[in-house]
């Protein structure tokens, strides 16, 4: 009988190469898996696509949200404590240099998921959609505080009119004592204390009057999106913008991403289904449905990422104990053996 | 004029493999020189059309899988004939050959225009990301052709030589494995400044993390088990088809935000 404290008992299986060595090849095989079944989609969608059994055997263990189900998770945590362990037993065998090396890359990975699961737990995300002018105060979005402002948003293209960058010029005021003024682009974020805010997406949104007899509402329309008309549940309003509208034989094709002879393309949606369309030069007035519709103007709007996030700085710690780590364990490989 | 070169590095390796197939049976000192000199060409005309495609791009060749798969090719050309100063045999060089030949085979079926390049991969970390990934994906092809000849061969080697060859193999694999651990670190530190997400279980980073974990896997088991020669070799050809599912198998099944094709 093994009279040893349960804790004792579970040491030697968590250092145990081989049990590690199990754990890293089982990992390998559930990743991989979740990048086979496509993930979260709603239970029926795997029934259609497996058949009956299969298909609610995915939903059963939870392998259409594979990376983020528990048992997934605490597989990913033995791993972590094993990798502990296992660092903590080099501890008195990291007398070699290539000792020390190893001991730092396994701890690199401890922190790099120490780091994630801070993430996971205390970061926060957000996604915005910003109008160019316009502003909003971050903490109705949970974020900390701060008040972000749009001055303006533009795109860069290629000859061929492929998108060249993106950029908003931002000032975020008031975030933890500081003030800042920056013009974000893809790959180059906003970054105030432990804040950032990337460049994500963008759009156009139009503006109209929406008129129906004494009564006029101006409307924000993003392009695309349908929009409930007020007052009525049933009606809504979809707009297309077409920037450089060409009458001859184009249809409704842009010429150019370009806002040269911009159109706006409003569609009358009753219940879902086409009720009626007309294609508006801006400043003109048409009649749609039982309503009078005006073009008032047109700006793009822009995506945001915001991330208030302290764990990233444990993560790329921890990436840099890896890469020393590694570097220092392999360092005598391709040196020439003394005779 | 880079395609010119192509097809002529493709004509060379082409002619490599034929030579290689008679020298299984009668190898000879003059034939051996004869494909190192092939391969060198070969090597040489790759280099000038990826320098040519440099030039005219005014950028490094990263931005599409034809451009990757050409700059793969060529990784594993060079690391192939610095590898085969130190190891050489016919079955080496007929595995390599034709394995290079095969990938500027599939190239010559993508698009191959340059274009400009879209906003997310305008970064210095594109550079980095890409360079570590060809010379860690470049030893693992080659570690894959040496194991290829330690199981073809084992059984009829001196033990000595096999486990020269084993070593050699477990080099490769380790400066590969370095590699691999900075590819995915550069391309998480990328991913963040891009999207704001350093790890998203997107599938190319899924399956880069499979391959690191089945390297990984050979490495300890070589430390703690003494899984060496035979056993180590297979996991090395395991390896480097789970880095061909992870190079083009995801790109071309399971799209996701690393589709750059």
């Amino acid at each position: 009988m093994n009279k040893k404290h349960p804790v004792r008992n579970i040491f030697p299986v968590l250092t145990s190469m081989s049990i590690t060595i199990y754990l890293l090849i089982l990992i390998a095989l559930l990743s991989a898996v979740g990048t086979i079944i496509p993930q979260g989609a709603d239970s029926q969608f795997y029934i259609q696509h497996y058949g009956q059994y299969p298909g609610t055997f995915i939903t059963l263990l939870g392998l259409n949200h594979l990376y983020q189900i528990w048992w997934y998770q605490v597989l990913l945590g033995f791993l972590c404590l094993s990798l502990l362990l296992c660092s903590y037993q080099r501890l008195g065998r990291a007398r070699s240099l290539a000792g020390v090396g190893s001991l730092l890359l396994h701890l690199g990975m401890v922190v790099i998921i120490v780091g994630a699961a801070w993430s996971l737990g205390y970061a926060k995300q957000v996604y915005l959609e910003i109008n160019e002018g316009e502003s909003v105060l971050l903490k109705d979005y949970g974020l900390k505080e701060g008040y972000l402002q749009v001055k303006k948003f533009k795109v860069d293209y290629y000859p061929d009119h492929s998108p060249r960058q993106y950029y908003s010029h931002l000032s975020l005021h008031a975030y933890k004592g500081g003030n800042y003024e920056e013009n974000i682009a893809v790959n180059h974020p906003l970054k105030a204390a432990s804040l950032k805010i990337y460049q994500t997406s963008w759009g156009w949104f139009m503006q109209a009057d929406v008129i129906q007899g004494e009564d006029k509402q101006r409307l924000s329309l993003p392009n695309g999106i349908a929009v409930p008309l007020p007052d009525n549940n049933n009606l809504e309003i979809k707009a297309l913008f077409i920037p450089d509208y060409q009458e001859n034989g184009m249809g409704l094709q842009t010429k150019s991403p370009y806002p040269h002879n911009p159109r706006m393309l409003a569609t009358l949606l009753k219940e879902g289904q086409i009720a009626d369309m007309m294609v508006l030069a801006p400043g003109e007035s048409q009649h749609l449905g039982g309503y009078t519709i005006v073009f008032q103007g047109f700006a793009p709007y822009t995506g945001l990422t915001i991330k208030e996030d302290r764990g990233i700085n444990m993560v790329f710690t921890g990436f840099a104990l890896l890469s020393v780590g590694l570097l220092i364990r392999y360092r005598n490989l391709y040196r020439r053996k003394a005779a | 004029m880079e395609n010119h070169l192509l097809n002529i590095g493709f004509a060379l390796l082409l002619v490599g493999i034929m030579i290689n197939l008679y020298s299984q049976w009668w190898s000879t000192e003059r034939l051996q020189s004869i494909i190192k000199g092939i391969l060198w060409l070969a090597l040489l005309s790759l280099t000038i059309a990826i320098i040519i495609r440099i030039v005219e791009a005014g950028r490094l060749p990263f931005a599409s899988m034809y451009e990757f798969i050409l700059i793969f090719t060529w990784a594993i050309l060079a690391i192939f004939v610095a590898t085969r100063q130190k190891f050489n045999s016919p079955v080496f060089d007929l595995l390599s050959n034709i394995l290079v030949t095969l990938l500027l085979l599939a190239a010559s079926f993508l698009p191959s225009e340059t274009r400009p390049l879209m906003p997310a991969l305008q970064s210095a970390w594109l550079h980095i990301h890409v360079l570590t990934a060809i010379i860690a994906y470049g030893s693992f092809a080659v570690a894959f052709c040496l194991a290829g000849v330690y199981l073809f061969r084992e059984n009829n080697t001196a033990v000595d030589e096999l486990r020269r060859l084993d070593q050699l193999i477990y080099r490769l694999v380790v400066l590969g494995f370095v590699f691999l651990s900075l590819v995915i670190i550069t391309g998480a530190i990328w991913a963040e400044q891009v999207w704001g997400n350093w790890w998203t279980w997107d599938p190319k980073e899924t399956w880069s993390l499979v391959t690191w974990l089945v390297y990984a896997a050979y490495l300890h088991a070589r430390r703690t088990y003494d899984w060496k020669g035979h056993k180590s070799a297979i996991i090395v050809i395991i390896g480097f088809i789970v880095v061909l599912i992870t190079l083009f198998g995801v790109s071309l099944i399971l799209p996701g935000l690393h589709s750059y094709i």
